[in-house]
């Protein structure tokens, strides 16, 4: 039997068990945002596709998902769905300025060999490949964020309707804040275990300090992990201004019409 | 917590000087990183004309055009005993960037320097760009708006992924110049070690964290445990670890360590919502009975639990997507591209997802032990 299959049904059965219909909901939006990096990927593939437009085209799917499919439709989600792509835009055009000029795309010295006899010459653009690498690593940790953030704001928004704008913005701000340092965490740990072999060869050829700062493959995950740090703390002053906004909006057309 | 940076008639004398302090230090270690090619002992050379010689199409077995491009650059050489030489050099480059890149005036680049008795000149070849700089602005960037969004949190954060990852290398140390330890019970110990510093850090020292601390170690063994057993249950089938990039030891040890560590995170998030929403409740209604916190614990732990599993997803497969660009430009078949270039991290993520799963009763149950003796003290 195929390691993956077990563990995707014991997985399913943990989740179906624990989490009831919602569980079983989770587990299959997980498929369904494999099924969006496959399309991708191929999207990727041909040249005559940007791949920093698709990524944005991604980044609004995988935002649906995570949000109306796995929540539902209200307006908490549609706030943070906004929130998102605002932080995912700011985010891909501060990565992509950097990585083209720390030159970080594409694959370092040290992968080459297992590249092999593939033709690197394939017409796309890698640096574009690269920043959305980084954006859709990151955009389940900002979604994540931003719903719960939008969530508790609402609830405070229902107990105490008569909160100003700066109140409201104030209590996103620290229900973001005690998020931060877990959601981050979060990103750190899933990074040291995937660049863990990385860090290995580094030791184990005896690499100098300043050989590893400068070298393009351990730039490119120093630079992955600070950014996916940099998008999780960007979207909680976002997340909190556009919720403020909008529930003090929505009450002051409340008291026009009625 | 009273630190309102928000609040601009809040702000004291303290908060102006740290972020005074911040501002100097950014400023000299930008002027630092900039000037310290003497420290180098590897030549560099500062790029100060480039000029395009020759371009040309190229299209490959697939049918994949491309174009590559040919540059002459005049460099000025910024350390050792040839500063402030002039040095030829030549790249190549291609429009895709796969592994090579296109030389700009003002880079700073790492030089092999060849001599050459007929010219006046020096001339070489480019081993590597410069990044030093580039690394230390997005530290900075970094630091600047964690500590402004988050405050003390944010420092907090960032203190948490600095001990961690020298925990991690000082672990790696170890690992390699000794012989005889092994890297499961080094990454078992650094996880020990993790999950108390972080914890800790995020939360402060009280029963909270405490409980929170045992569900993150029940958790990961947990999940430790099922996926070992069904490796050696399958005999490891469907996974493929000639795709592992820098293998230079054990395979599958390095694999089952990193997703340890890996998952480590998800797991502590989940273990502290758990254990901080009921104590929260049992502080909010000390009468609270033990069935209503159980309830309570198992409506949250629903809630995190799909978001929680699609964060390490996306952290995991994110990475492998210029891999599979490559492969399939290249003409190999989907399904093949994928179980090559996949098969790890989607073990690693249904691992993760399964300690993520598994932390919330581990935790919930925990949680109510330990305010069981509360009540009971009480």
């Amino acid at each position: 039997m195929n390691v993956l299959v077990i563990l995707a049904v014991i997985l399913y059965f943990l989740m179906e068990f624990i989490g009831g219909k919602k569980g079983a909901r989770s587990f299959i939006a997980i498929f369904l945002n494999f099924g969006v990096i496959l399309v991708t990927v191929l999207a990727m593939k041909e040249p005559a596709i940007d791949p920093v437009v698709f990524t944005l085209i991604a980044s609004v799917v995988i935002s649906c998902i995570n949000l109306f499919y796995i929540n539902e439709v209200n307006s908490k989600t549609k706030t943070a769905f906004l929130s998102t792509m605002i932080t995912v835009v700011i985010l891909l055009f501060f990565i992509l300025i950097l990585s083209d000029r720390a030159m970080i795309q594409g694959f370092g010295k040290e992968e080459t060999e297992e590249l092999g006899a593939l033709s690197k010459y394939v017409g796309v653009d890698f640096v574009k490949i690269g920043a959305s690498v980084i954006i859709m690593s990151t955009i389940g940790a900002i979604t994540d964020t931003a719903i719960a953030i939008s969530s508790p704001m609402r609830e405070l928004f229902h107990h105490r309707p008569f909160v100003t704008r700066k109140e409201l913005f104030r209590f996103g701000i620290s229900i973001g804040k005690d998020i931060l340092g877990t959601s981050t965490n979060t990103l750190f740990f899933a990074f040291f275990g995937s660049y863990l072999a990385l860090l290995l060869l580094f030791k184990d050829l005896s690499y100098s300090w300043e050989e590893i700062i400068n070298s393009k493959i351990f730039s490119a995950e120093m630079i992955t992990i600070l950014c996916s740090g940099i998008g999780v703390a960007l979207i909680i002053p976002i997340t909190a201004w556009i919720n403020a906004s909008y529930l003090i909006k929505r009450r002051d057309k409340q008291k026009v019409t009625g | 917590m009273n630190v309102r940076g928000m609040n601009f008639d809040g702000i004291t004398n303290k908060v102006v000087f740290l972020y005074l302090f911040i501002v100097v230090c950014f400023a000299a270690s930008m002027f630092f990183v900039q000037h310290n090619h003497s420290l180098y002992e590897r030549p560099i050379a500062e790029i100060t004309e480039t000029k395009l010689i020759d371009s040309s199409e190229t299209i490959d077995m697939k049918d994949n055009k491309d174009h590559l491009y040919n540059q002459s650059i005049v460099g000025e050489l910024k350390n050792g005993k040839e500063k402030g030489q002039e040095i030829l050099l030549e790249n190549t480059f291609s429009a895709s960037g796969t592994v090579d890149q296109e030389y700009r005036v003002g880079d700073d680049v790492f030089v092999l320097i060849e001599k050459k008795g007929s010219s006046s000149h020096l001339s070489g070849s480019i081993v590597e760009l410069k990044r030093d700089t580039y690394i230390l602005f997005v530290v900075w960037v970094f630091i600047v708006v964690l500590l402004l969004v988050g405050k003390k949190q944010g420092l907090f954060s960032i203190i948490s992924l600095a001990v961690n990852a020298l925990i991690l290398s000082y672990g790696l140390d170890i690992y390699v110049h000794s012989e005889k330890i092994s890297l499961l019970f080094i990454s078992g110990i650094s996880i020990i070690l993790f999950t108390v510093i972080s914890l800790l850090l995020i939360n402060g020292s009280n029963e909270k964290t405490y409980a929170a601390i045992i569900a993150t170690i029940l958790g990961t063994f947990a999940s430790l445990l099922i996926t070992y057993t069904v490796m050696w249950l399958s005999s490891d089938n469907g996974l493929h670890y000639e795709e592992m990039q820098f293998l230079t030891r054990h395979y599958k040890t390095v694999f089952l360590a990193g997703l340890f560590i890996g998952s480590l995170g998800a797991v502590m998030d989940v273990a502290i919502t758990m254990s901080s929403s009921i104590f929260g409740l049992y502080e909010e209604k000390p009468d609270i009975s033990i069935k209503a916190l159980k309830a309570s614990g198992m409506e949250i732990g629903k809630d995190i639990m799909g978001t929680m599993t699609n964060i390490l997803f996306f952290a995991y497969v994110s990475g492998s997507i210029p891999i599979l660009v490559l492969y399939l430009k290249n003409g190999t078949p989907l399904f093949y591209t994928l179980s090559m270039n996949l098969s790890l991290e989607l073990a690693r993520a249904l691992a993760g997802g399964i300690g993520i799963v598994l932390t919330i009763p581990i935790g919930l149950y925990i949680s109510i032990l330990l305010v069981q003796r509360k009540k009971a003290r009480a």
